[in-house]
């Protein structure tokens, strides 16, 4: 095709392919299209481009992954971060999606990938559910939430108790969530020993709360959201742990317990009820 | 439709949410990236809410894509007419740039080439636009750091007649005329010259960095002395527009950045020398070219862990 009839198509996704894959384009080529100027050649001049494409773009998941960033440092971090970024380019407007697909990518190229799973390298593990972790903080930190409206207080009555929409629940391989905050607190954490970890996430007042579970909350929370009342996932962890459904009510409305730490951390509505004002 | 001069007005970054939510100064008017905040259910929504209870509010936008081949993205133009709406945007501006084709976004304001090919096919965007927000679209001379081959118009030209097209306005960047100028060994004042200026109700001032070969476009410092005198010429050619200042690296205390802004008083009046717009001869390593509005959303800040 000569360079007049050339559409603004084809230039267009030659420029992109430029950016992405810098190897994609000869200097025939970049000059066929670009100009150069008094100081630069027409490639140098599309390396300002396609320089500043990955830096930028290395920047942002930077930010989206903080504490991934410190564990890996930031030379191994960018290495798969810009690899991540040449087999899934940006698909949205906003730049809040960049980081959707990497904890699901590192999963998928993980050097260990075709091993037994006995033979796996832990840190991979560890790296891959930090990167979930932090994936669903950045999600929660900007979903819809239950701000402007009522939480429930703890008068509210077990049978009205609904989980609140900006809630997630997740298990991992290892204490993230504590790394996670080291991290934020500006320390140097180690590399942590293995051990499930189990959280809650809520947001209440703009501000995500991270909640530690023991295994049979985490199961009672997994009830919960899906749709059960407290009352028969009561009944259900009583039969599970072999206790008396009695006991298990008292633990949970003991007045240290759960219930009272759950509401206070903003985790229930009051179902049918949303005020104008929300409680703090 | 005229459009009111909003003042001096600032970017409205993350990092200074908290000392605007809590002192409230007295700034002309803010302006907002739309994309940090058209999806946003959390802090940032809130924010913008607030914000725009206390000030004049314009939404700049850096995904609208006008010259694309690919199809206008409609899901995008719902929630940015819905976000307009919500904070009552004094208007919505954009880029006369491509940022993606292919389902793919570079997240870089990138240049067209200035033909009539690429003139009719961004006005027939910008009227689609147009009529689906039931306003005037606002489009911005974007930074450049190449020239094509194919093109045949200047810049000026290409708007002026986009705009007699399409009936959409314009947001000169006059930092942005200064670093397209430099890197493409052109004249920044026979640009602004040429430059449509009835047509313009915005303009932006930024800091750039100066690498030698070329000049990036950082918003990462203090407007340099060359760019605030083409801004005196610019203001005496718009007739005095809406002006802010966009600072999106190493972004200093608020009220520095206001402070700076306010430097656009000093140059409001008085006569243009052409030679105080000289070239700069200092060098600096190259950064990262910077027109996104970086988004720092502090999700680290709004944690808390809470014991088992
Ligand atoms: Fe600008």
């Amino acid at each position: 095709m000569s360079e007049d009839t050339i559409s603004l198509d084809a230039i267009q996704v030659w420029l992109q392919n430029a950016l992405i894959s810098p190897g994609s384009t000869s200097c025939q080529e970049i000059e066929k299209h670009l100009r150069p100027s008094a100081q630069l050649k027409a490639a140098q001049r599309l390396g300002i481009y396609q320089r500043s494409y990955y830096l930028r773009l290395l920047q942002c998941m930077r930010e989206q992954f903080p504490a991934l960033c410190h564990a890996l440092g930031d030379q191994l971090f960018t290495d798969f971060a810009r690899e991540y970024l040449q087999a899934y380019p940006s698909e949205s407007y906003t730049l809040y999606e960049l980081g959707r697909r990497f904890p699901q990518y590192l999963e998928q190229t993980r050097p260990d990938k075709d091993g037994l799973q006995q033979a796996r390298e832990s840190w991979v593990d560890f790296m891959i559910d930090l990167a979930r972790f932090e994936r669903q903080l950045f999600v929660l930190f900007d979903a819809p939430g239950h701000e402007g409206k009522l939480l429930a207080d703890r008068t509210v009555p077990d049978h009205v108790l609904q989980l609140q929409p900006c809630f997630a629940l997740a298990d991992y391989r290892f204490p993230v969530a504590s790394y996670y905050q080291q991290v934020r607190k500006g320390n140097n954490p180690a590399f942590p020993p293995e051990g499930h970890s189990m959280v809650a996430m809520a947001r209440k007042n703009y501000l995500t709360r991270i909640l530690l579970l023991t295994p049979t909350q985490h199961a009672f929370l997994t009830l919960l959201q899906q749709g059960h009342e407290i009352a028969y996932a009561l009944e259900l962890m009583a039969l599970q742990l072999t206790l008396t459904v009695e006991y298990v009510y008292e633990s949970w409305t003991a007045p240290d317990g759960i219930r009272k730490r759950w509401i206070d951390a903003g985790v229930f509505i009051h179902k049918g009820i949303c005020g104008p004002e929300s409680i703090v | 439709m005229p459009h009111s001069n909003l003042g001096l007005g600032l970017g409205l970054r993350n990092c200074h949410f908290n000392h605007i939510l809590s002192a409230w100064p007295a700034v002309d008017w803010f302006e907002a990236i739309s994309e940090n905040f058209m999806d946003s259910g959390g802090w940032p929504r809130h924010v913008i809410r607030q914000v725009a209870e206390h000030y004049p509010l314009a939404l700049h936008g850096v995904s609208l894509s006008i010259g694309s081949t690919e199809p206008l993205n409609f899901d995008y133009l719902k929630k940015l007419k819905n976000l307009a709406t919500e904070v009552q945007a004094a208007w919505i501006s954009d880029h006369l740039c491509w940022t993606g084709v292919q389902g793919i976004n570079s997240h870089d304001l990138l240049p067209l080439p200035l033909t009539e090919q690429s003139l009719k096919h961004v006005a027939g965007r910008v009227a689609q636009v147009q009529d689906f927000l039931g306003r005037e679209l606002v489009l911005e001379n974007p930074s450049t750091y190449i020239t094509f081959t194919q093109s045949t118009l200047s810049e000026p030209d290409f708007l002026r007649e986009l705009c007699k097209q399409t009936g959409c306005q314009l947001l000169l960047d006059v930092n942005n005329v200064y670093v397209s100028a430099f890197n493409s060994g052109t004249d920044a004042i026979d640009y602004i010259e040429q430059f449509p200026c009835e047509y313009v109700i915005q303009m932006h001032l930024a800091g750039h960095q100066h690498c030698g070969t070329h000049i990036i476009d950082t918003h990462d410092r203090t407007v340099r002395t060359a760019v605030w005198e083409l801004f005196r010429l610019a203001w005496l050619r718009t007739g005095g527009v809406a002006s802010l200042l966009e600072w999106d690296g190493n972004i200093p205390p608020f009220e520095q950045c206001h402070a700076e802004i306010l430097k656009a008083k000093d140059y409001m009046l008085g006569e243009f020398d052409p030679a105080n717009v000289a070239i700069s001869s200092e060098t600096e390593k190259e950064t990262i070219s910077n027109p996104v509005g970086f988004l720092v959303p502090g999700v680290m800040d709004r944690t808390q862990a809470e014991g088992a």
